[in-house]
């Protein structure tokens, strides 16, 4: 009998706690407030549960898999047999700037494409489509790692260009003796 | 061209999904499989699904095994969350009889394999 009313002491505590707690939250002109008020649920928890939380917020070393399609939802047949080219688009053989050509890009397979019979317009079924070469990347590597991650199989096409250094300098425009007068491309 | 060289897998410092090592990954993927095995019987009488027991218990272990190569905890812990959700869509029978039948992909055509057959029907 008195184990049994210890053993039932720590929780009436904490109840009433609890009580306080969420009165004291809500009870100070609750027509005043602009937000409802966090309670502090943790105190009605028990130790096991306690234990369970406390456990989850700390940062565990675990090997990160690379490959996240399992879990993402997208179909099995747009993961396994997509294949993505990853690329530099090329130049414009005429006179337009080269600014455009400094991001990687990923371009899918194609898939099929029909003539819809209302409009005359074309038409997809192929949902990730309006991806390719859009979506831009600064390195190869992030975009490899992009592919990695959705499970894409992938080959890069480009290969990376380096910019040709020049002396930028004024007084070289003038010179009699040098070839200073290059294409800026 | 580059030719596709594997990413290394890395260890990193990650938060935790609900389980801290493989091993409690482990024992939380043998109790969602107990716990879908335990509701076949069920699943085969309230939605009246036209598969035997024997059919439905090969499906489940058909479903766990296509993840068997994930070694990610978290990404195990995600799965297993959304196999407990799944699982209780079918027992407060949240699903119908159709989601229950979409496991078995019937109405799925198989893509063509063999060169004539991907011929015929105009994929290359």
């Amino acid at each position: 009998m008195m184990a049994g009313m210890l053993r039932r002491l720590p929780k009436s505590v904490v109840s009433l706690k609890w009580y306080q707690n969420s009165v004291s939250a809500y009870s100070s002109d609750a027509l005043k407030q602009k937000e409802a008020p966090i309670v502090d649920n943790s105190v009605i928890l028990d130790d096991k549960e306690m234990k369970e939380r406390e456990k989850l917020t700390h940062l565990v070393n675990l090997p990160k898999e690379k490959t996240l399609a399992s879990i993402n939802g997208v179909p099995e047949e747009h993961v396994k047999d997509r294949r993505v080219r990853i690329f530099i688009p090329a130049k414009n053989a005429m006179q337009s700037g080269t600014n455009n050509l400094n991001t990687w890009r990923i371009e899918f397979d194609n898939r099929e494409r029909w003539e819809n019979p209302l409009m005359g317009w074309s038409s997809s079924a192929d949902p990730l489509s309006n991806m390719s070469g859009v979506v831009e990347f600064n390195t190869k590597e992030e975009a490899i790692n992009h592919c990695e991650k959705n499970g894409w199989k992938w080959l890069v096409s480009s290969e990376e260009r380096k910019k040709k250094e020049r002396v930028k300098n004024y007084g070289v425009n003038f010179s009699w003796d040098k070839r200073t007068r290059v294409s800026t491309k | 061209m580059a030719a596709k060289e594997p990413v290394k897998r890395v260890i990193q410092q990650v938060r935790p999904i609900l389980s801290l090592d493989r091993d409690e990954a482990r024992r939380r993927v043998l109790n969602l499989y107990k716990a879908w095995y335990r509701t076949i019987p069920f699943i085969v009488d309230k939605f009246d699904i036209p598969k035997s027991e024997e059919q439905c218990k090969s499906k489940l272990r058909e479903m766990f095994l296509r993840h068997k190569e994930v070694s990610d905890v978290r990404v195990i812990d995600m799965l297993v969350i959304k196999g407990q959700m799944e699982l209780k869509e079918c027992t407060k029978q949240w699903k119908q009889k159709g989601h229950v039948m979409n496991y078995w992909q019937e109405t799925v055509e198989p893509k063509p394999a063999d060169f004539l057959s991907k011929f015929m029907s105009g994929q290359n």
